[in-house]
């Protein structure tokens, strides 16, 4: 299973335009925090923003839909996101939180939750919305990508930032530029190369682009509860959905990228383990 | 005849003493001795010649007990010695903050105390009372402080975030539904110590002291403390038994030469007209001072601004004079003090509340039969769980060379 236990795959995307206008694919991930939000089956979610629009992410506690659309599209550096969760258990009063996060994040999250060592703060989170990722990169990555690799004056001066078709886009007065993902290879921080988990394995529901057409999601319910929030939303009109087996490219994509990821850093994990180099356990 | 009865350890109290009564012929006890036995607290020589954020962070963990007092009194300490003036929110903060753990601290006390009190078809009603009352002011603790015990965000120069407006209408309203519920435990506490109290012909006026009462604030503290008329002796000094003065553990501070009585009935007579003394008005005060501690807490909630900072910029480097933190802590008065240099701390000294009670409690056993003295001492509320137990090991093989200082 190269995409960890799942319910369901379908391709998905939100309805309101006010979150398509904002979001990296299909604004599911805002849809359904959007929804549980509002139907307060959620009182508040940890996510990572983007408060000073430099693509530094920012852990960051929303609580309306507004703050959801507000700190809304991909980030490609790390979030310390989980470091807010704490705060959103405490002072904000939180009972009910859910949280956007990658997969290590999600590792952690599900750790924290098995584990009774973080009393009264990982009990308190009800959605783990999982979202793809094979690597991140540090803040000065992202800025070599911009100046020193596509000539910008500076990061800021991106407009959108994006992964796909095999190359790392920003968007610059309307224009797209891309760099060819091999060159981005080197720039990723280091324990990316030895994650084994593409699709947020441990997540309630896990969701990105990668299998479905532009401006649509893929998304994999996993749990009783991602997949009866994610149901509810789809019966609430708030997003529309697509068989899998009725895209392009279609399911085989995303498991090629999981399986991918998989093997080469099931290889570089055997690398490190034979230098003697601690590995963490793989899930 | 002369004899002695010793109970070692003291039971149902925080951490571990010995009471050492001299009694007569009835079993009147003629000289009651207190003292801990347990060495060593050294939180105050950890946090020297580290940076002085250090100190609340370490000193906390004086005692899971009331971890709040000593957080409170190390930040307070701290701030002082910076020459901090904290926020007006985080003075509301952190007033919040210790009136509701100093009214769950008083619950766990009524649960050491609910096998002398409390009969047995009302146990388990009074132990479910307890858990009641402490899940919500915990709550409190846990929203405001970040953690019910050990309190991540009470930091020097404040609080590390306010709390959100929606937090603040949870807390109230949550706290809201707590008034009946603590009001019903009160009453069921006090009932419980009048009718077992005389069932068991415990005398009304069982622990009567005269020594002056140290309080310094009804629900909070202060950041001033009067060096002149302190003054601390060694155990040897103050015991006339040589055997308990070698083996007592903590010095004896006293005011204007003598020792005090500080906790919740010295506090509720400072401030609040409380009358009465003793065993069984101990009881009472404690119970009663729980609405005053809830009215606090309501009055910092319904007074603080979400909007506001909670926390003040600072210079860490210090202004090397004596920093104080007073605080009124369930067991009484918490002084810890604090001085910073060239931003290190220099020098840091805590005197916790049962150090101050402990050469009051034993004398208070005496003039009654020696079976009463466990309830003199329980009237206290004693918590010496600030000590070490002490035991030289092998650096080898780990096995127990010397282990003389406290046997259970």
């Amino acid at each position: 299973m190269v995409l960890g236990t799942y319910k369901e795959a379908i391709s998905a995307r939100s309805t309101d335009s006010k979150i398509l206008d904002v979001s990296q694919d299909g604004g599911i991930v805002s849809a359904l925090l959007c929804y549980a939000l509002d139907e307060g089956i959620l009182e508040g979610a940890v996510v990572a923003g983007t408060p000073d629009d430099d693509w530094r992410p920012i852990p960051t506690v929303v609580t309306s839909s507004d703050e959801v659309i507000a700190a809304a599209g991909t980030k490609y550096s790390m979030s310390p996101t989980l470091s807010a969760l704490k705060e959103a258990t405490r002072q904000y009063g939180l009972e009910k939180v859910g949280v956007v996060a990658t997969p290590c994040q999600v590792q952690g999250l599900r750790k924290a939750k098995a584990y009774p060592m973080t009393r009264f703060v990982a009990d308190k989170v009800k959605l783990i919305i999982g979202i793809y990722c094979m690597e991140n990169f540090p803040m000065a990555s992202l800025d070599t990508f911009a100046t020193a690799k596509l000539g910008f004056d500076s990061l800021t001066d991106a407009t959108k930032m994006d992964i796909g078709k095999g190359k790392f886009w920003l968007t610059k007065d309307g224009e797209d530029n891309g760099l060819a993902i091999k060159e981005t290879h080197g720039y990723e921080q280091a324990g990316c190369n030895i994650c084994m988990d593409y699709v947020a394995e441990w997540a309630d529901v896990s969701t990105g682009s990668v299998g479905s057409p532009d401006g649509w999601s893929t998304v994999l319910t996993r749990t009783d509860d991602g997949d009866s929030i994610f149901k509810a939303a789809v019966d609430a009109g708030l997003i529309e959905t697509k068989p899998m087996d009725e895209v392009k490219p279609g399911l085989g994509l995303l498991e090629k990228l999981a399986k991918g990821k998989k093997d080469k850093n099931g290889k570089e994990r055997e690398n490190r383990a034979k230098l003697g180099l601690p590995l963490p356990v793989e899930y | 005849m002369k004899d002695r009865v010793v109970i070692s350890p003291t039971t149902r109290q925080e951490g571990h003493a010995e009471l050492v009564m001299e009694v007569d012929d009835e079993g009147i006890v003629t000289k009651g001795m207190y003292f801990s036995i347990t060495p060593v607290r050294g939180l105050e020589k950890m946090v020297l010649s580290k940076a002085p954020e250090t100190a609340p962070v370490l000193c906390q963990r004086i005692c899971g007990v009331c971890p709040i007092p000593h957080t409170l009194a190390s930040a307070e300490a701290i701030d002082q010695a910076l020459g901090i003036e904290i926020p007006k929110a985080a003075r509301l903060l952190r007033e919040a903050t210790l009136a509701a753990h100093n009214i769950n601290s008083a619950a766990i006390h009524h649960f050491l105390v609910a096998p002398d009190f409390v009969p047995d078809e009302l146990f388990a009603a009074a132990v479910d009372s307890v858990s009641e009352v402490r899940k919500n002011v915990q709550y409190v603790v846990d929203m405001i402080a970040g953690e019910g015990i050990h309190p991540s965000d009470v930091r020097v120069g404040g609080m590390a975030r306010n709390i959100t407006p929606f937090a603040k209408e949870r807390l109230i309203e949550r706290m809201t539904a707590l008034k009946p519920k603590l009001e019903a435990h009160i009453e069921l506490i006090k009932n419980c110590v009048a009718e077992s109290a005389e069932k068991m012909g415990m005398p009304e006026d069982l622990g009567v002291v005269n020594q002056p009462l140290l309080a310094v604030h009804p629900t909070y503290g202060v950041n001033e403390f009067d060096m002149d008329a302190f003054s601390e002796v060694l155990p040897e000094a103050w015991y006339d038994d040589p055997e308990v003065g070698k083996r007592g553990c903590s010095v004896i501070p006293l005011i204007n030469g003598t020792n005090v009585e500080t906790g919740p009935r010295a506090r509720m007579e400072k401030f609040q007209g409380f009358k009465g003394k003793g065993v069984i008005a101990q009881h009472v005060a404690r119970a009663d001072e729980m609405m005053k501690n809830y009215e606090a807490c309501m009055e910092a909630l319904d007074a603080i601004d979400p909007a506001a900072s909670a926390r003040a910029d600072y210079d860490p480097r210090g202004t090397g004079e004596l920093g104080f933190g007073i605080i009124e802590g369930p067991r009484g008065t918490n002084a810890h003090m604090a001085k910073v240099e060239d931003g290190k701390t220099k020098f840091y000294s805590a005197i916790v509340p049962t150090t101050w009670n402990i050469p009051t409690m034993g004398p208070a056993t005496e003039g009654f039969h020696h079976e009463f003295g466990p309830h003199v001492i329980r009237a206290y509320d004693p918590c010496l769980s600030c000590a070490t137990h002490v035991m030289v090991v092998d650096d080898e093989d780990k096995s127990i060379l010397k282990n003389e200082m406290v046997r259970i």
